[in-house]
Formats: structure tokens, sequence, C-alpha cells
């Protein structure tokens, strides 16, 4: 590779760094976690491995946040009596606010702080050069500040959460978000710095790509993943300026008063709507996009067989990003926009579904005579495919006109981008994270509890959704504190499920954990993957890779013999890593 | 174009009770809606067993212990992909079109619909009838508290129905069975949005626009009516009824009777009634604002300036002046407003009630 291609200011500081602490690098030398151990070291790294590692863990401190508040919410959903907010409030209107903050913290923290980063900027950033047989990111110093942007703005949720709250929904509609007294705000202005937190990783990425592919590395034989984080990336900065427009119309309306969106100062609500979905429904793609790039690399390394249709899940991702700016206007069905618009945005919303169904079947078709391990990994990709395919059925109810008007806005919508996000994206990421986790940590995580908490996950989640799958058909509005009791079934069956599901997620939190005191080391290569990340030592050095590496076939995964001892891939033709 | 469907989907749609999914089908629309349901629910289901017998088959056939060769490393077949393309383009297109179809007659109200104006504020629904202006609340707060007493066991389930029939004697969206009728959606303060699911019809309130959506009921009886667009704190209390009357003159009936007035109330009290049912409401503001005529604030014992046939004048707003500009609303034009108020036939109650009312408001 052409050292010019490199981001000048990375290699400057990583090659500085290796002289000092590691003159000779071999393969026991130091890796990325110890070839420096101060905190300045971590704090003002601009290694894209360890600001992924950072970006992890706060990403899974705020799925822990966000999915104690989802508990809170499911709790007091229980019963359609007040349950547990008499705990925390004695009047009853109190009450009733107190649980829609817990709901509206709940959304707007698992969009914005946890899904939307998780796969690009957590799993990306550590795997993307690396993917690339680069020695960092176009950008690494704009790497950085996208993370303490990140952290900014979940300060700022923080902050929310200590000052009363906001109870707006994580859509922030207009009139009610302008006319609240909660701390919208601090809440919006948080939104808007993670905005700019996803726009500097998209363009990092972007450039990265375009820029620093290894000699031999077309277009056409980038892993898929790459391909995934590739079109996330162009929505990221296509898309979030909108977001970003329209929140701080929003401040100003709220602060100054100036009418854009409030009627009484002669706004109008449903421009706002228009404005936040351009960028919010691209999101939904931000968010699903790099996670079946993730599910791509798991269904073919794990099954050790080639991608099946490689073009045509690539230019699937391609297609559903284009799509993905045109079909905003779905949300707005019953709205009261015109029926020719509810007509044309219901015609386009179909197109979406093409790619992803072309998508669930190549998955499939590369399982088949595959030599499926069905380890952990492999286990969360197969969840992601059925749980994919119901998330992306359902989504058919809510395109077509006739039935959308009777679904929308109830328990059927909450469900059904549940199991796009949660049981999709999520998935997909905690899939990623147990991929990618012994070359991100050195170290080999328990498969035994790692299946056990797969499936209750797995169990919990469908117990959770299905039920509200039901209930929303049959008539339950969204966002009730209250309820009629013959939902009630359905609510504690949904809580039950949700139980099951944390149990499942604390499991996974401790035998992680307890990989990284105890676990086994963990070889180079464990899964037999191919793609470069594969042919440098786990963890890997500071600079990525001993030397520079040629671009391989990345699907290639029929020429690795296993070592039961090592438990290690080592390929037969060639010496592994350069 | 694909009517051959047709007879399939009314075959899945022919129940008359609540199903498994969806709720009694009791409009015109249900059993399109409904038939559009189960249409896409069974492609869905056959898909989902599809993918997921192929899943749990190669789970199964293909496991491998670790280090296994896969038996095949072939990667592309032009026809499959053109297959599951093509086949899915295919039923989606179907989808939408039977969506679009039955969307369309939705959006279309008929010309001869009974109309009904449905008015959401934080957190009550009231509902106006244009053909003797009567408004009718939502009674929220009552139904909610029977739903509670049901819960609590304060309330018989027979002691609710009582109670709940003698509130709807003037509450609720009431309407004739087998007639079109169209609501008119709107907001006061922030967005509702009307749902009523034995219906399967929904339209957002927007404040600042109206809204419109029609239905034809087709069963008699009483079914819920939601607000799903979220308001804030009492959201989940917006709960109010439709009442579909088994016939036209039980409905107009009931209209008589909801739009007589509780005569025990204060005079001022009656007179706030009135102002808001024969639309005095939309000209006359009370806070003092200028709308297309004088404000009602502070009005009475004001001096008005006005104009009689092209001569200037001016009095004092009294009783005498408050029945005459009522009665005969274009002899007197008050000064800088465009005169366009039209004769309300208001009784002689309703006039003795409205100047109470006016009175109350300061001078």
């Amino acid at each position: 590779m052409n050292p010019n291609d490199q981001a000048p200011s990375g290699s400057e500081v990583s090659s500085q760094e290796t002289a000092k602490v590691a003159p000779e690098t071999t393969e026991s030398g130091p890796s990325y976690l110890t070839v420096t151990k101060t905190f300045a070291s971590w704090a003002l790294t601009l290694d894209h491995k360890r600001i992924g590692l950072m970006y992890l863990v706060g990403v899974l401190g705020m799925f822990f946040l966000g999915g104690v508040f989802a508990l809170l919410v499911r709790t007091e959903l229980f019963s359609p009596m007040p349950l547990i907010t008499p705990l925390f409030a004695a009047d009853p209107g109190a009450q009733a606010d107190l649980y829609n903050q817990w709901f509206t913290t709940h959304g707007a923290i698992m969009v914005f702080l946890v899904i939307i980063p998780g796969v690009p900027a957590a799993l990306g950033n550590f795997v993307l050069p690396l993917l690339l047989g680069a020695k960092d990111v176009a950008f690494p110093r704009l790497n950085l500040s996208s993370f303490y942007l990140w952290i900014c703005g979940a300060a700022f949720f923080i902050y929310v959460l200590f000052s009363g709250g906001v109870d707006t929904g994580w859509t922030f509609y207009t009139p009610y978000s302008t006319d609240t007294s909660t701390a919208v705000i601090p809440a919006v202005v948080g939104v808007f710095i993670l905005g700019f937190s996803s726009i500097f990783t998209g363009l990092n990425f972007i450039v990265t790509i375009h820029k620093m592919r290894p000699k031999g590395m077309t277009w056409f034989n980038m892993p898929l993943f790459l391909w995934g984080t590739y079109s996330t990336a162009v929505i990221q900065v296509l898309a979030t300026p909108v977001l970003g427009i329209t929140l701080l119309l929003l401040i100003l309306e709220r602060t100054l008063g100036i009418g854009i969106f409030d009627p009484q100062n002669g706004g109008d609500p449903v421009l706002y709507q228009h404005f936040f979905w351009f960028y919010s429904h691209p999101a939904v793609y931000i968010m699903i996009i790099p996670a079946m790039g993730v599910i791509s690399e798991i269904i073919s390394v794990h099954s050790h067989k080639r991608i099946f249709g490689y073009r045509y899940i690539g230019y699937s991702s391609v297609a559903i990003a284009i799509f993905s700016f045109i079909v905003w206007g779905h949300h707005m069905f019953t709205s009261g926009q015109s029926t020719v618009m509810n007509i044309i945005f219901s015609g386009i919303t179909f197109s979406v579904g093409i790619p992803s169904a072309i998508k669930v079947f190549n998955w499939i078709a590369t399982m088949y005579k595959g030599s499926l391990t069905l380890n952990t990994t492999m286990l969360y990709g197969i969840a992601f495919i059925f749980l994919f395919t119901i998330g992306g059925l359902t989504g058919l109810f809510l395109g077509v006109l006739s039935i959308d008007t009777h679904l929308h806005d109830t328990y059927f919508v909450v469900a059904h981008f549940h199991y796009v996000m949660m049981g999709s994206a999520l998935i997909a990421f905690i899939g990623g994270l147990h991929h990618w986790w012994p070359k991100m940590t050195g170290k080999m995580f328990s498969e035994f509890w790692g299946k056990i908490a797969c499936t209750l996950v797995f169990i919990g989640f469908n117990l959770t959704f299905i039920p509200q799958f039901v209930m929303g058909s049959l008539g339950m509005p969204r966002r009730y504190y209250t309820y009629q009791d013959k939902f009630e079934i359905y609510h504690q069956l949904s809580t039950v499920g949700a139980y099951v599901m944390a149990v499942g997620f604390f499991m996974t939190a401790f035998y992680l954990l307890q990989s990284l005191a105890s676990g086994k080391k963990a070889p180079s290569n464990p899964w037999g993957g191919n793609s470069l990340e594969w042919h440098t030592p786990s963890p890997p050095p500071l600079e990525n890779f001993h030397g520079v590496p040629s671009a391989t076939d990345p699907y290639e995964l029929d020429h690795f013999d296993y070592d039961p001892v090592t438990g290690n891939y080592s390929s037969r033709t060639t010496a592994g890593s350069a | 174009m694909m009517h051959f469907f047709n007879p399939l989907l009314s075959h899945w749609a022919t129940q008359t009770g609540p199903s498994f999914w969806l709720p009694a089908p009791v409009s015109n629309f249900a059993d399109t809606v409904d038939g559009d349901f189960y249409f896409v629910y069974w492609v869905s289901i056959f898909f989902l067993v599809l993918i997921t017998a192929l899943l749990v088959i190669f789970m199964m056939k293909f496991k491998a212990p670790e280090g296994q060769k896969a038996t095949s490393q072939n990667d592309h077949n032009l026809i499959l992909e053109v297959a599951w393309t093509g086949i899915p383009v295919i039923l989606s297109f179907m989808m939408f079109w039977y969506g679009y179809k039955g969307y369309v007659a939705m959006a279309t109200a008929p010309s001869n619909a009974m109309t009904v104006t449905a008015e959401a504020s934080r957190w009550l629904w009231n509902f106006t009838y244009p053909t003797n202006g009567a408004v009718v609340p939502g009674a929220s707060e009552d139904f909610n508290e029977i739903r509670m007493g049901v819960r609590d066991g304060s309330l018989t389930p027979e002691a609710a129905a009582e109670r709940e029939a003698k509130v709807l004697e003037k509450a609720g969206l009431h309407v004739p069975v087998n007639t079109p009728v169209k609501i008119k959606v709107m907001a006061s303060d922030v967005l509702h949005s009307l749902f009523i699911p034995a219906f399967r019809v929904k339209k957002d309130c927007v404040p600042g626009r109206i809204g419109e959506l029609w239905f034809e009921a087709t069963e008699p009886g009483v079914y819920d009516l939601l607000c799903t667009e979220y308001c804030g704190q009492g959201h989940s209390l917006m709960h109010s009824k439709v009442v579909v009357h088994e016939s036209q003159e039980s409905f107009e009936k009931w209209l008589e009777v909801a739009a007589s007035y509780d005569e025990t109330l204060p005079f001022e009290q009656l007179g706030e009634i009135v102002w808001k049912r024969k639309g005095c409401v939309s000209c006359h503001s009370l806070d003092g604002s200028n709308k297309v005529g004088p404000t009602w604030q502070g009005a009475f014992g004001s001096l008005r300036q006005y104009t009689e046939n092209g001569v200037a004048g001016s009095t004092t707003v009294d009783e005498a002046y408050i029945e005459e500009s009522i009665r005969y609303p274009m002899k007197k034009i008050a000064d800088g407003y465009p005169g366009q108020m039209p004769v309300v036939k208001l009784t002689d109650k309703e006039i003795l009630w409205v100047t109470e009312f006016i009175k109350s408001l300061g001078k």
C-alpha cells in the first residue's frame, strides 16, 4: 500500500509510540491494548481500535441505561392500574407524566445513543481499517472528535435525566414539544451534537473506503460489511444535517417564539413531521444497513462458505440507501397529507422491501451446503434472519394504505419497529460483538453460556413483541399509560418476555467480562474468516498488521486447516498473515 | 385488475365477531381492510414458514464440527436471484394495489354524508352536530371512572352498563346505522388522533387544520373511540364511545334530547353553551381579541359606534341592543367590522342566557 495514502497524523503518532515502546514488533509483541498504559494514552488516542473500544463501552453503558427504562415501562404496564409510578410520585397526573418520561427516555437513548452509533461507530471503527488492511481511518483526529461529541451528547441526556426528564416521545413532535414544560432544549441540543458525531464518522468512513483500500481490493471484492458501512455513511452525511436544522428551528420556536411549526404562531405541525422523518426514516437504515453488513460476514464465515449473491447483497445495500430518502411520508399516512402523496409514498415504500427480501434469501442460500458451526455468533446470525423476516413482513402491513389506517400509532407499529431496530439492528450488533470479540480483546468467551444467553434473548424477545402485534391490531394505541382490561393479558406476556430478555443480556455481560479475566487466549483466526482482520494477531498490534497486507478474497473460506489445540484456522496455501 | 382474488379475500373477512387479530368489523370499510390484512397476513405466514423451515433444516442438515469443509462453494444462481426478486415485486405490487383501492374509498366521502365535527383538546373530545348545533362531550372522565370502578369492584358489570347508558344519553359520538357519516376532525392545542378500531378509521387532529374521515356503521352498538397521537399526561384517558343507533329516528330522538339544555344551570353557564353550540364562538372571542365580530369581553355597558343605513350613530351595549343585534344582525353594523353576521335563530330563553353570559364577562 502506498504510504501516502495513510493519514499523516495517524501514522506519525503510531510510529512514534511503537518506536518508544516496542522497537521490534513480532508476533508476540505488544498489542494495541498493552502498547501504552496511561490514561492519556487512551483519552487522547488516535488509534481507531481504542476509539472503537471506548465507543463500545459507552454504547453498552447507554444500552444498559436505556434497558433500565424499558424495564420500568414494561413493569408499569403489567397492570392497567398505577403499579410502580406511585413509588416515585404521589399525584396521579405526575405518575402519568413520569411514565411518559420513561418511554421518551428509553426511545431517545436507544435510538440516538445506542443503535445509531452501535454498529458503525463502535464495531465499524474497530473493524473498518482492519478490513481494509489500513493502519487507521483517513482522519484519526476527526474520529476522536466524533467520540467526544458522542460523550457530549450523552452528557446532555444524563443532564436531562437529572433535570426533570423530557416527555415528548423520541420524535419531539410539535406543537407538544413547543408547549411542554419539560427539558426539551437540553435533549434536543444533545441530539443535535450527536448528529455531528454521526456526520463526522460517516465522512471519515466514506473517505477511508474510497482512498485507503489495499492494492488489489476493488469495490467488488470488499467485504460486504464495507458495502454496508459505506451506504450508511452516505446516509449519515446527507440526512443528518436536516435533523440538525429541524431541531435548531424547534429551539428557536421554543426560545424566541418564532412560528415555524406551532399553528398558534402561524406555523405548521405537519411541516415538522416532514422535516423530522426526512432524517429519521433514513436513520432507520443507518441502523439496519450496517447490521446487515455484519450478518453477511457472520453467516458466510460461520458457514465456511462463499457468500451467495455477493453483488446482489452489495447493490441492495445501495438500493436501500437510495430508496430510504424517498419514503419518509409513510410515517404520516394519517396526518392529513394529501391522498395523492399518501399513494405515492405507499408505492415507493414497497420498493424498499424488495432489496431486503433479496438479502434474506441470499443469506439463506449461503447456508445451503455450508459447514455450519453453530456457535453463539452464528446463532445470533440465524436469530437475526428470523427476526428481520418478521420485522420486514410486518412492515408490509404498514405500507398498505388501507391497513395502515387501522394500524397506525398502535402497538402493531411498536412491535414492528422493535423487530427491525432491536430484533435486527441490535441483535446484529450483539452478534458482531461476539464475532469480533476475540479480535478486540484477544480472549475467547464461553460458548456454553453464550448459547444459553442467546436462546434466552431470542425467546424473551419474541415473547415481548409478538403479543404487541396482536393487541395492536386489536386496537391498543401506543404511548398509553393505562389501558382497557381486555389488553391486560397481552401486556403481561410482554412484560414477562422483557424480563427473560434482560436475564439473557445480564448473562451476556457476565460471561463477556469473565472472558476478559480468565478467557482462553484467542488465536488470530478463531472462526476461519479470510478478510484481512483475521490475518493479524488477536488483539492486533498498534499498527494493525506486521508488514503491509495485500487484499485477499474475503469469501474464499475453504483453504483453511483447523487446529483443535490452538483453535486456530490457518491457511494451507499461504502463510496466514504477511 | 386483481378481482380474481376477491372471492378469497372476502372469504377470509367474513367473520362477524372479533377475531384473534382484529376487532369486530362494523363499518363499510372493515371488510376491505380485513381482506387486505388477511391477504398480507397469509403471504407473510407463507414466507415466514418457508424461511423458518429452511433455517431449521439447514441448521440440522449442515451442522458440522469445527474444521469440516463445506461441500459446495457455489455462490450464485441467476434463476434463483430472478425468482426471489420477481416474486416479491409482484406480491408487493398487489399489496400496494389493494391498499390503494381501499384507501381511495376511505379518502372520498360521499356528498350526501351527514357531517359531525370532532374537536380534540387536552384531554377531551367534543362532538358538534350541525343540524341543530348540539355540542356533545366525549365524557372521557365518566368512561374512565366506570372502567376503574369495574376493576376495583365498586361497580358490578350491570351497574357499569347502566351508568354507561346514562352517560351516553348526553355524551359520545352518535350516528345512525347504514348512513354515511363524515367526521371533521380538529384540535385546539396539540396533535391528537381520532381512532375507532371497530370501524378501521383514524385521522390525526392537527391544530390549525381540518381533517376528514368518513364511514358507514353497519351494526348498532357501542364502540370505543380513542386518541392515538401522543398528547401528554392524559393521552391514555381520552377514551370515548361511538353509539350506532339502529335507525335514523332513534338517532334524531337522541339528538333532540342531547340538544336540550339542563335548565338547572346558572344562566351565564347556559349562555356559554349557546355561544358554543350556535357558533357565536367562531366570530366572537372572550379574551379581547378581535375576530370577524367584536369581542364579548367587557362588551356589556361599553359604548359602541355603529353605522345604520349609512348614518353613523352610537349606543351603550345593553340588553335591548344585544337582542336587536341577534334578531336583526345587519341593522346596526359596528364600526371596524365587516358586518357578516348571519341570522342565527335563537329562542327567547337562549337570547336571555347569552345576554347574561355577556354581562358576566365584565364591563
